[in-house]
C-alpha cells in the first residue's frame, strides 16, 4: 500500500467532478469492450476522449457520446477511442501486479498440482502478443524460476496475433528503450544482448518462445490450440463485438486444462460475456479460473 | 519468557485496566441517538458534540470531505451536523473514538493503515447492502468500520505479541488472523467480542466483531456477519488490508460467508463482481485522503 497520501489539508483538496457525460462514456467503454476506468482514471479517459474530438472537431463531451452510441459510424469511433486508451501499453513487465500473482500463487498452485506426474509440463498461450514484450517477459519469468520451483519442470510459450507487422516485429526481438524502461539491470544483463543501439532478446529466453500469426475467430485454428494451463489475453477482446468474444472466449475455455487461468487486461472484464469461466482474486488483481472439474467441451456459441 | 495460555490471555483482556476509556462524550451521544428519529433534535446533537472537541472538527472536516458530500462548503457545527445527517452521527462519532483509542505505534507500524482499511471496508460493505437491498445500509457501513475492533484490544493488551503477529504475517503474506494464532493463540475476532460487550456496542456490532473470520458459525445477524467477511476479504485482496497483499488465491463463490449471502439474495451471484473490484480502486483514493486529514487534526 502506499503511504498516506496526500499532505494537503481537506478545505484544499478540490474534489474533481466529473463531467456526467464522461461517466456515460465510461460506462459505455466498459460495457462494450468491457474495460473500466476507476475514478482516478477519468481524467486519462476525458484526455484521450479529447484527442479524439480534436480530430473529429467535436466541441463536447456530449456530441463525442453521439459519436460513441447514435452516430451510424461509432463503431469505427469506439475502436478509435480503444486505440488511444491502449497506446503505449506494452512494454517488458508491464503489469506488475499480475505477474506477481502469477509468481508466487498461480506457478506454485499448479507445480503442487502437477507434483504426483511422471512428467511436469507448463504451457502459456500469449494471445494477441503484440511485438512480442509479453511472451518474451513470461519467459523471463519462468526461467528466473527454473532453478526453484520450476525445478524439473518443461515449459514453453506460445504467442499469436493477427496483425503480421507485429509478429514480425515479435520474432526479430530487438527493442528500443521504451519497451525496456522497467527492465531491472539484473535482467537486462542476463536476458537481453546489445545490438547497435538496442536489446535483442537472448537465445535461451527466445527458445522459449513460438511465436505465429492466428486470427482468434479462425474457428479450425483456434481448435487445435489445446492443452495450456494459463492464457494470457490482454487489452485485446475489447475490440471484439459481444458474439466474437463469446466465440473466442469459449475457444479459450475449451484450450485450457482443467484449472486453468485466463488472465485478461487490468480493469478488464468477462462480464455477461462468459458464465463458464470463474472470476478469481489475487494479490492486487484478478484472474479467470475454469474450475477444477473437467467439462466437456462445449459447443460455440 | 514463556507464552501465555489461552486462559491467561482471556484474563489480561477481562481485566484490561489500562485499556482506552469510552470518550466523555460517546455515550450521552448514543444514548441520544438511539431515540427514534422524529423526536431527535439537531441542536442537542450539536450541543453534546460541542462539549468535544476534536470530534467537532472532525464533524466539519467530514462534512467538506468529497466522500460524503458534495455541495458548498460548510464551516459551522450545525451545519456540519445537518450536512452528514442525524443518521450519520452516530458512525462518525463511533469512528473518532475508535480512532483515538488506536496507539500511534502498533508494533513499528502506522496505525493510518488500519484504520484505512477500517474506512474501506465500511465503504464496501455499505456497498453491497446496497446491492443485496439489506434494510440498512448505514448499519452495514458500521459494522464494516468496526470489525477489526479487536485489533484495539490485542494491541493494548499484547502489544509484543500482536507486533510479532504482524511481522509473521507481512513476511509470511498470510491471513493477520492466522498469524495471531500461532504466535499468541487468540485472534482479534476473540478479542473484539470482549471489548465489544464492555462497550455494549449491540448485538449486531458484537456478532459481526466476533464472527468476521468465522462467518459459517454465526448463529445471529448472519447476513451482516457475512457481508462483512466478503468486504473485509476484497479490501485485503486490493491494496486496502493491512499494509501487505496476502499471497493466496480467493474464489468468492466458494468462500463460506458467500453461500451465506446466496441465501438472502439469490441474485448475487449474477453480480458483477469485476466491476466492484475495480472500483475499490476508487475508494482507495478517498480513503487514504480522508485518513490523512482525519489524522492531522486528531
Amino acid at each position: 500500500m502506499t503511504a498516506s497520501a496526500t499532505s494537503r489539508p481537506v478545505s484544499e483538496i478540490t474534489a474533481y467532478t466529473p463531467n456526467a457525460y464522461l461517466l456515460r462514456i465510461r460506462d459505455l467503454v466498459y460495457q462494450i469492450a468491457g474495460i473500466f476506468h476507476p475514478d482516478h482514471r477519468l481524467r486519462f479517459l476525458e484526455d484521450r476522449c479529447g484527442r479524439r474530438m480534436k480530430e473529429l472537431g467535436v466541441a463536447s463531451l456530449r456530441d463525442y457520446l453521439d459519436c460513441l452510441s447514435v452516430k451510424p459510424d461509432r463503431q469505427v469511433e469506439l475502436v478509435a477511442l480503444l486505440n488511444e486508451i491502449t497506446v503505449g501499453e506494452t512494454y517488458f513487465f508491464r503489469n506488475e501486479p499480475q505477474l506477481e500473482a502469477l509468481r508466487k500463487v498461480i506457478l506454485p498452485g499448479i507445480v503442487e498440482a502437477q507434483s504426483k506426474l511422471p512428467a511436469r509440463r507448463l504451457r502459456i498461450w500469449s494471445a494477441g502478443c503484440s511485438t512480442g514484450e509479453e511472451p518474451y517477459t513470461l519467459a523471463i519469468l519462468l526461467l528466473e524460476e527454473a532453478k526453484g520451483l520450476l525445478e524439473g519442470c518443461t515449459f514453453d510459450i506460445q504467442a499469436t496475433d493477427l496483425n503480421e507487422r507485429s509478429v514480425a516485429h515479435a520474432k526479430r526481438g530487438v527493442y528500443g528503450e521504451y519497451a525496456t524502461r522497467h527492465l531491472t539491470p539484473q535482467i537486462r544483463g542476463k536476458y537481453f544482448v546489445e545490438e547497435d543501439g538496442q536489446l535483442s532478446v537472448s537465445m535461451q529466453a527466445r527458445a522459449r518462445v513460438t511465436i505465429q500469426r492466428l486470427n482468434l475467430l479462425d474457428d479450425n485454428r483456434m481448435t487445435s490450440m489445446s492443452g495450456f494451463d494459463i492464457i494470457f489475453c490482454c487489452n485485446v477482446l475489447i475490440y471484439f463485438d459481444a458474439a466474437s468474444k463469446r466465440r473466442v472466449i469459449q475457444h479459450f475455455y475449451n484450450s485450457l486444462m482443467p484449472r486453468g487461468y485466463l488472465f485478461l487486461g487490468h480493469a478488464e472484464s468477462l462480464f455477461g460475456i462468459n458464465d463458464d469461466f470463474q472470476l478469481v482474486h489475487l494479490p492486487s488483481t484478478t484472474a479467470y479460473t475454469k474450475g477444477e472439474r473437467q467439462q466437456e467441451r462445449r459447443r460455440l456459441p | 519468557m514463556t507464552p501465555l495460555s489461552r486462559e491467561q490471555i482471556f484474563k489480561k483482556l477481562e481485566g484490561m485496566e489500562n485499556m482506552p476509556s469510552i470518550p466523555a462524550t460517546l455515550e450521552p451521544l448514543l444514548r441520544y441517538l438511539s431515540l427514534p428519529v422524529d423526536q431527535l433534535e439537531v441542536q442537542k446533537v450539536v450541543d453534546i458534540i460541542s462539549h468535544d472537541k476534536s470530534l467537532t472538527v472532525q464533524c466539519l472536516h467530514l462534512a467538506n470531505s468529497p466522500l460524503f458530500c458534495r455541495w458548498q462548503a460548510v464551516d459551522s457545527l450545525r451545519g456540519a451536523v445537518v450536512a452528514l445527517g442525524l443518521a450519520r452521527m452516530k458512525e462518525i462519532a463511533l469512528a473518532c473514538s475508535f480512532m483515538k483509542m488506536l496507539p500511534k505505534q502498533i508494533g513499528g507500524i502506522d496505525p493510518v493503515i488500519f484504520w484505512e482499511h477500517s474506512l474501506g471496508c465500511a465503504l464496501v460493505s455499505r456497498h453491497l447492502a446496497r446491492k443485496l437491498n439489506l434494510p440498512n445500509a448505514e448499519k452495514a457501513y458500521l459494522a464494516g468500520l468496526l470489525h477489526d475492533f479487536g485489533i484495539i484490544a490485542n494491541v493494548v493488551v499484547l502489544p509484543k505479541e500482536f507486533g510479532e503477529a504482524l511481522v509473521l504475517a507481512r513476511a509470511r503474506e498470510i491471513p493477520l488472523h492466522e498469524a495471531e494464532l500461532e504466535v499468541f493463540g487468540i485472534t482479534h475476532a476473540e478479542s473484539g467480542a470482549i471489548l465489544a460487550h464492555r462497550w455494549r456496542l449491540g448485538p449486531e456490532l458484537v456478532a459481526v466483531i466476533s464472527g468476521h473470520h468465522t462467518p459459517e458459525l454465526a448463529t445471529e445477524d448472519r447476513s451482516l456477519v457475512a457481508l462483512v467477511n466478503i468486504a473485509d476479504l476484497l479490501c485485503r485482496m486490493r491494496n486496502l488490508g493491512y499494509g501487505y497483499a496476502e499471497r493466496r488465491l480467493v474464489n468468492l463463490m466458494e468462500e463460506k460467508a458467500f453461500a451465506v449471502l446466496v441465501e438472502d439474495c439469490p441474485t448475487l451471484q449474477d453480480f458483477d463482481w469485476a466491476r466492484l473490484t475495480f472500483e475499490l480502486d476508487n475508494y482507495m483514493f478517498e480513503v487514504h485522503r480522508l485518513v490523512a486529514a482525519l489524522y492531522r487534526i486528531q
